[in-house]
């Protein structure tokens, strides 16, 4: 009977070691390929700058990089017949800090990190380690942090010779396939059979970052007189971007071109608000006391047909208490000083104060201890982009926008509308799957999530750049009929570091 | 006896296969015939189906134990994501140890140590939905004392006091991104060691000829309340906290039944039941941490029927065999879906034997569980201001073999 019992026993948990697995109905294939379709993906390379390079923090650095929008977009291109893909040499960059040093001297600072000690954002106490030292390309990702337009077609960019009069590039010097080569050339000796082509950051952005302390060059067609923070005139801009096309499609290749956010719309230019300054009742009057003279000086000014009545409110200081606006000088107001009266004005909401003032900002002026910044000592040009500089920016963009899309036409390229994106992330971008992203700064970890911005306040972090791959997809699938497919940035770290010390 | 109890207590894991984290394993014998006991005499098991049926036991007093050994699989797929997935669960073992006793002709009292809920979920870690869950484990343990009153030969009633003990352990991703500095996601352990409970049940049974029965029974609902949870964080940057405390509450649904059983023949039995959960009890999963503020996963399930069909043929003086089939929905809304509890509507079928000599008998049963395809999503899921929705396809299934020792001096 015993023996019965084991042989029932046997088959019924003999049913269990056979025991299967479910299945789908229809199973995912984990290995499908995506379709191309008129696109060739074979050879894909990135015209960019700092925003194809995968900058963010403040730098280049090696994990930044490793998520560059480009390098995501290439990994996408690889299940649709696209090529390998290479990015410039970043081996040296061993503490993934980025930055750059010749020797011992440090040429270029390394990332910014979040100080939860001091609840600050300061660049990492740490030296880099990437040398100045070439590791000629050319490389897949041609995205070269810091150039401008006409940077791009300039022989001599990845000189040495040329870093101290400012017209090379230490990232084209590292990546240059010779130093005389123009980056063009190194695009171009690649023969792609595909591109993305985002340029004319650089040519508006530091125009902003700086406040406005550049010149607006409209009208002047020769890049050799600007400075470095000057606005480029938006004709060259076009004749350029029409040359690199007409390059980059003589033998037929396809690609995306993109157009250019508005920069004033970047934490960098709009975290610090325009009245930072809490008063109390009797501070306020203390201060209004010490502009008297100087208020009193404008009537007179209006008495004299010196300023309009519209100056002379624009320009009278007063302090309240609650929160006030900053005192700043401004270029572009009436001349006084004959009467002893500096160009000075507070400002109003129109008026973009950069991220950086917020570290100086009722500070102890370094020239005049007594004085406080932005408050008794005018902040100067450089922390504010005016109300009039920012209409001059979005003019410039605008015109280099219309540009980018009457040539994305001309070619018959995808368009990928940055300018669009930008409006939408300030409103709140919403994916579909129900998560949200906004153009904010950091701020605390509960803002980590819906952070599309890096530490620097201008470059996307992870997260942002996964969405940028996903706006050149979806751009890129439409024109040419590809499967490319999209990222959920939801899943990448924004790679932001956060340090108890520093 | 007390060493084979104690390692069946150590090795309990559950998986949650019939709807919710309900675990339908509650007896060898009934299991063949579709675990649909509320009306069926089955031996000291009805401690657990209708403890009023122990006015039916002969003898002084009856012993049963037994185990089940379930082997689960859940996977997932995003046929958007290309997200696959599949659950490594341990073998989970659920069992039961019950005796009846008769005080006098008319009062029979029982004891049961049973575990009617657990869920062991495994899946891969750092999967696509590991910041809902990477690994589960709930288990509770029902202590019953019942005490059953025979009114006449046609009508008896009974009443339980249950005890209970829940632990769990449950280990989730913080979120979809966060690592340490080395890149590996940062995750949180909770764990809520023998939570104390109680509840009750009622039952009655009604005999009115010897061909047919008809019982009802209630359990009601058990709430863990865990109130010195330990919430530990693994993998974390080192800003982040290594410890904090939590707590929160689980219910364990109560559960209606209504069965029938009907003799045609003198060696035929036929088992229908219908049992009613009450999942709706379990709204929201509140995390809340002494430090980190609170997790709140919405849950708002939904009651279900479960539906049960068994019979058992006599063949000869020693050899029962037996088969049923029940079909079990899942109290999950649409979007209400979430991959720690990922419970499907189930075709099950169950198969048995039991041999019997003299004062022991053994049952051996065998259940088939085929949880039918579901595409569905999670939908309150917070990070910052996104409430990023998980969606997928899910499907599973599971074998369970079972065994039971009965015991008549």
């Amino acid at each position: 009977m015993m023996k019965k019992i084991y042989i029932l026993s046997a088959i019924f948990f003999g049913f269990a070691l056979v025991s299967c697995e479910p299945e789908f109905k229809n199973p995912v294939d984990t290995e499908a390929k995506a379709n191309p379709g008129q696109a060739d993906f074979s050879k894909y390379v990135a015209v960019g700058n700092s925003l194809s390079a995968g900058y963010m923090n403040g730098t280049l650095h090696k994990s930044g990089q490793a998520n560059s929008f480009p390098k995501l977009l290439a990994d996408r291109m690889k299940e649709a017949g696209g090529g390998e893909f290479t990015q410039p040499y970043m081996d040296d960059d061993t503490k993934d800090i980025g930055g750059m040093v010749v020797g011992n001297t440090v040429i270029l600072q390394p990332k910014l990190i979040v100080n939860a000690g001091r609840g600050t954002v300061e660049r990492i106490n740490a030296t880099p380690t990437i040398q100045l030292q070439p590791h000629p390309g050319p490389y897949n990702n041609m995205g070269v942090p810091g150039a401008k337009i006409y940077h791009y077609v300039y022989n001599g960019y990845g000189n040495s010779q040329n870093l101290l009069n400012g017209t090379a590039n230490p990232y084209f010097v590292r990546m240059a396939s010779n130093p005389n080569a123009s980056v063009l050339e190194d695009v171009l000796a690649q023969q792609p059979t595909f591109f993305t082509l985002w340029l004319g950051n650089n040519d508006v952005l530091w125009y902003a970052t700086s406040g406005g302390d550049g010149v607006n060059q409209t009208g002047n067609t020769d890049p050799t007189t600007y400075g470095p923070n000057d606005l480029t005139d938006p004709g060259l801009f076009a004749y350029i971007y029409n040359q690199i096309l007409q390059a980059l499609t003589a033998n037929g290749a396809k690609g995306a071109v993109a157009t250019l956010p508005d920069v004033a719309s970047v934490p960098y230019m709009t975290t610090v608000p325009y009245n930072p300054v809490p008063l109390n009742d009797s501070t306020a009057s203390a201060l209004n006391n010490a502009y008297a003279q100087y208020n009193g000086g404008l009537q007179l000014a209006l008495q004299n047909g010196l300023i309009t009545q519209e100056e002379a409110s624009k320009r009278t200081i007063t302090f309240h208490a609650g929160k006030n606006a900053l005192v700043i000088e401004d270029e572009s107001l009436t001349d006084l000083s004959a009467l002893g009266l500096p160009s000075i004005r507070q400002t109003t909401e129109n008026d973009l104060v950069v991220l950086p003032a917020a570290s100086i900002i009722g500070q102890p002026d370094p020239l005049n201890n007594n004085l406080l910044m932005g408050i008794t000592s005018p902040l100067a040009d450089k922390w504010v982009l005016t109300e009039t500089e920012v209409a001059e920016t979005r003019a410039v963009t605008a015109q280099m926008n219309a540009v980018i899309r009457a040539l994305a036409q001309q070619y018959d390229l995808a368009l990928v509308d940055m300018e669009a994106a930008m409006n939408e992330l300030v409103q709140g971008l919403r994916l579909d799957d129900n998560s949200i992203y906004t153009a904010n700064y950091f701020n605390g970890l509960a803002t980590m999530p819906n952070l599309f911005f890096s530490l620097d306040g201008v470059h996307p972090n992870t997260k942002g750049y996964v969405i940028l791959a996903n706006k050149f997809i979806d751009a890129i699938n439409e024109k040419y009929g590809s499967t490319l497919r999209k990222y959920d940035p939801g899943y990448f770290d924004a790679n932001i570091t956060i340090l108890n010390k520093n | 006896m007390r060493k084979l109890l104690l390692t069946l207590m150590l090795a309990t894991g559950l998986h949650a296969f019939a709807g919710g984290y309900r675990v339908a394993l509650q007896g060898a014998r009934m299991l063949g015939m579709a675990h649909a006991g509320t009306a069926v005499y089955s031996g000291p098991e009805t401690v657990f189906f209708n403890p009023s049926g122990m006015v039916y036991t002969t003898g002084n007093y009856q012993l049963a134990f037994g185990a089940n050994f379930v082997i689960s699989h859940v996977k997932y797929q995003n046929a958007e994501t290309l997200a696959t997935a599949q659950t490594q669960n341990p073998v989970g073992t659920p069992f039961y140890v019950y005796a009846t006793y008769k005080a006098s002709d008319n009062l029979y009292l029982g004891v049961g140590i049973y575990t009617p809920f657990g869920s062991t979920v495994k899946w891969e870690k750092d999967w696509a939905g590991s910041h809902l869950v990477n690994n589960i484990s709930l288990k509770a343990i029902y202590f019953q004392l019942s005490a059953a009153y025979k009114i006449n030969d046609y009508f008896s009633i009974a009443a339980s006091f249950i005890s209970a003990s829940g632990s769990v352990n449950f280990n989730k991703n913080i979120n979809r991104f966060m690592t340490d500095e080395e890149g590996n996601r940062t995750n949180v352990e909770l764990e809520a060691k023998n939570i104390p409970a109680t509840g009750y049940t009622l039952a009655a049974t009604i005999r009115p000829s010897n061909k047919f029965t008809f019982g009802l029974s209630y359990r009601s609902k058990v709430i863990f309340k865990a109130r010195y949870g330990k919430a530990t964080f693994n993998d974390r940057p080192q800003y982040f906290p290594e410890a904090d405390a939590f707590t929160a509450e689980l219910p364990m649904p109560a559960e209606f039944d209504l069965g029938m059983a009907w003799k045609p023949a003198k060696k035929i039995t036929l088992a229908f039941d219908l049992n009613r959960t009450y999942w709706s009890v379990y709204k929201s999963l509140d995390i809340k941490f002494n430090r980190l503020g609170i997790s709140k996963l919405p849950k708002n399930w939904k009651d279900t029927w479960t539906w049960r069909i068994g019979a058992e043929f006599q063949i000869n003086d020693n050899i029962f065999v037996r088969a049923g089939y029940y079909k079990d929905y899942s109290p999950i809304p649409e979007t209400y879906f979430s991959p720690e509890t990922p419970s499907l509507d189930s075709n099950n079928f169950t198969f048995g034997l039991g041999y019997q000599t003299g004062k022991l008998s053994i049952d051996l049963a065998f259940l088939y569980v085929n949880g039918k395809e579901r595409n569905a999503s999670y939908d309150y899921y917070k990070e910052g201001l996104s409430t990023p929705k998980f969606a997928g396809e899910y499907v599973s299934n599971a074998f369970v073999p079972a065994f039971g020792i009965t015991y008549k001096p």
